[in-house]
């Protein structure tokens, strides 16, 4: 089975600093790990290759800096590495990064039988890009997944929506998102990761290497722009009132009425 | 002219175009860090308080790090290791001191001073038998040079090995032996019977399993305590002649080479005591208010906290100036004597102003600063004392004083 996931270097969050005119996440020189779903996609993968046999490849948008997240998944134990990198990308929303990695992936071969990601990332929690892909690629999609198995040609997988848990039969190829439940992660050996950076190579492709023009990628290839940015404000203490039942009940109905929440009413005598 | 201040030839002791400053990791080590972090935070750290507590060694961990290679840092792949250089390793070891110390010097001691001679002393045969089971973490290993009467007098050991046929026979007594109470694998220093003090001088593979071999009950310390430090006593201990390491009369040399080496892992321990300590710290001092405000707004901790972080950055550089002379293969005796001693006493300080900014609670077993200063002590004393380390430093620096 050749599968292909998508992984993000993401900002280990405490340290996210933002660019002010891009109304992005500032990524270089800030300590960057792999999204921590995207990193459970892969060991999904690589436990499907482990099983089932097939080849894995790593694939990540972003600044040079994002080989270093593919070293990783290559010491997890990734086949290959592919990194899309161009000044070009910068600013992209999550729709440009999805035309940039279908792109990526329409031009692998063979073209993979799965694609998986991460359903969300911890810094912009959007969960758009799986879907996107798969739309682009005009494959089916499953999202949410929490399990993987393989029935002779097709996918059966287990996702969670709305309350109940789905079981779903699906042809290949196909993109899954996945969550947290669909398998532990491993530590990582530490020869693995001296070989990863020793033994194995990484391509690298650029925006002309994929045939992409520089109004499709990008903050010039994004649908949205981000307009702001600003931390959440304060929450507010609640404040605690200790009066007689009949002094509350006024109390917070005048509360109520001057927040505009109650319905106009005749007022009953 | 003098230049023992690296004002010719730079701190890294060379010079010319290709020569590169590397004050910043690589990608790799960064790496490498934020893995070995990873696990000792989610798989050490809770152990960390109980092996103290208890004098207890963790062998549950201690495999799950043998598995990922943590007993075989610097032995390459070939022999079951992670073929990591200097500078890598010791970025592995202070990571897991910085979670615990105890941990660290196994792991650090196994490494540098039993696993790495054998590497690099051993013939293939003995390297078969004893290092690939070492950089396995199948067997753990130690070095026993230190006796009752021969601490840092090393070559005055009375520790004695008298060839009788195709054995060795070895009788004496060693004391202090880190990772003694858990080694599968010895290395243990002694003379020929009939040789002069350092002639003669001889190092011997001799497995725990080897009648003759017996270990007393580890020592009780006031710091490290989930390392089993013991004594390990040879009674007429018979070892085959292929166990020796080296030829006879090497047993110095090899002692002392190898403990340059195994000083940059002591440092890099000691660095990640230090570390700790300034963790902790910070974060107290951030929390904690008196007078209206937190300690962190007071200048005299402001003073604290900055002496404990350049202290430990500058131990920090020498670690690595030393890693990297090391592994360009160059003279690095004097650089990590250096780091060894500026690591360890930072450490020591760190520790001790640690407890200083916690006050009161500093001195209770419920925060872990106090542990931190207890391990922190002996980093001044074991693996050369920092008056030995001084001496080597200044021993070189005279030396090449015109």
């Amino acid at each position: 089975m050749n599968m292909v996931v998508a992984i993000k270097q993401v900002p280990d969050v405490p340290n996210i600093r933002i660019d002010r005119e891009r109304m992005t996440v500032i990524r270089e020189g800030v300590e960057s790990i792999i999204n921590p779903l995207d990193y459970v996609a892969l060991e999904a993968a690589l436990d499907l290759r482990n099983r089932h046999g097939g080849k894995v490849v790593a694939l990540t948008m972003g600044p040079l800096q994002s080989e270093e997240a593919l070293r990783e998944a290559l010491a997890a134990g990734a086949d290959e590495g592919i990194l899309l990198t161009d000044p070009a990308f910068a600013g992209a929303d999550t729709l440009a990064t999805s035309h940039v990695l279908a792109r990526a992936i329409s031009r692998t071969t063979p073209f993979p039988d799965l694609i998986l990601c991460g359903m969300q990332t911890i810094d912009s929690d959007t969960g758009h890009v799986g879907p996107q892909i798969a739309e682009e690629l005009d494959v089916p999609q499953v999202c949410g997944v929490s399990e993987i198995h393989v029935d002779e040609e097709c996918l059966v997988v287990k996702r969670v929506s709305d309350g109940s848990l789905d079981s779903v039969r699906v042809t290949m190829p196909v993109v899954l998102t996945v969550t947290q439940h669909i398998c532990e992660v491993r530590n990582l050996p530490l020869g693995a990761l001296e070989a990863a950076f020793s033994e194995k190579s990484i391509v690298q492709w650029s925006m002309d290497q994929l045939g992409l023009e520089e109004s499709e990628v990008g903050l010039s290839g994004s649908a949205t722009q981000v307009w702001r940015l600003r931390p959440p404000p304060p929450r507010r203490e609640g404040r605690v009132f200790d009066a007689s039942p009949q002094e509350l009940v006024d109390h917070l109905i005048r509360k109520l009425e001057g927040l505009s929440v109650l319905d106009e009413e005749e007022e009953d005598q | 002219m003098f230049n023992a201040l690296f004002q010719e030839t730079g701190p890294l002791g060379g010079r010319g175009p290709k020569e590169e400053m590397h004050l910043e990791p690589t990608m790799k080590q960064a790496v490498l860090r934020r893995t070995a972090r990873k696990f000792c935070e989610t798989r050490l750290s809770s152990a960390a308080g109980m092996m103290d507590r208890d004098a207890r060694f963790p062998w549950d961990i201690a495999r799950e790090m043998a598995d990922l290679q943590y007993f075989g840092l610097e032995i390459p792949a070939l022999y079951g290791g992670a073929g990591l250089d200097t500078a890598s390793s010791a970025i592995v070891i202070e990571e897991i001191a910085r979670v615990s110390a105890a941990m660290g010097l196994c792991v650090s001691v196994h490494n540098s001073v039993s696993a790495y001679p054998l590497y690099l002393y051993g013939d293939e045969g003995q390297r078969r038998e004893y290092l690939i089971p070492l950089a396995r973490g199948e067997k753990i290993g130690t070095f026993c040079l230190t006796e009752p009467n021969a601490g840092s007098d090393a070559s005055s050991i009375e520790t004695r090995a008298f060839l009788h046929g195709d054995e060795y026979v070895l009788n004496g007594n060693k004391i202090f032996v880190t990772n003694g109470g858990v080694s599968g694998v010895n290395l243990i220093f002694a003379t020929l019977e009939g040789g002069q003090k350092d002639r003669g001088f001889s190092v011997f593979i001799v497995d725990s399993e080897t009648r003759g071999l017996v270990k007393g009950p580890p020592e009780d310390l006031i710091g490290m305590r989930g390392n089993p430090v013991c004594p390990i006593s040879l009674h007429d201990c018979r070892v085959p002649v292929k166990n020796r390491l080296g030829e006879e009369g090497e047993g110095l040399k090899i002692a002392l080479s190898i403990l340059d080496g195994g000083r940059i892992g002591i440092a890099a321990q000691a660095l990640g005591i230090a570390q700790a300590s300034l963790d902790l710290s910070l974060r107290y001092a951030k929390e904690r208010q008196q007078f209206g405000k937190a300690l962190s707004e007071f200048g005299a901790i402001k003073h604290f906290l900055a002496d404990m972080a350049t202290r430990i950055d500058a131990a920090r550089l020498l670690v690595f100036r030393a890693c990297h002379l090391k592994d360009k293969g160059r003279h690095h005796g004097r650089e990590s004597a250096m780091a060894k001693v500026y690591a360890s006493e930072a450490a020591v300080y760190a520790a001790r102003i640690g407890i200083q900014i916690h006050g009161g609670y500093g001195c209770t077993k419920a925060y872990p600063i106090e542990r931190l200063y207890r391990d922190s002590k002996v980093c001044e004393i074991y693996e050369g004392t920092s008056e030995v380390q001084r001496m080597i430093i200044a021993r070189s620096l005279i030396h090449e004083s015109v």
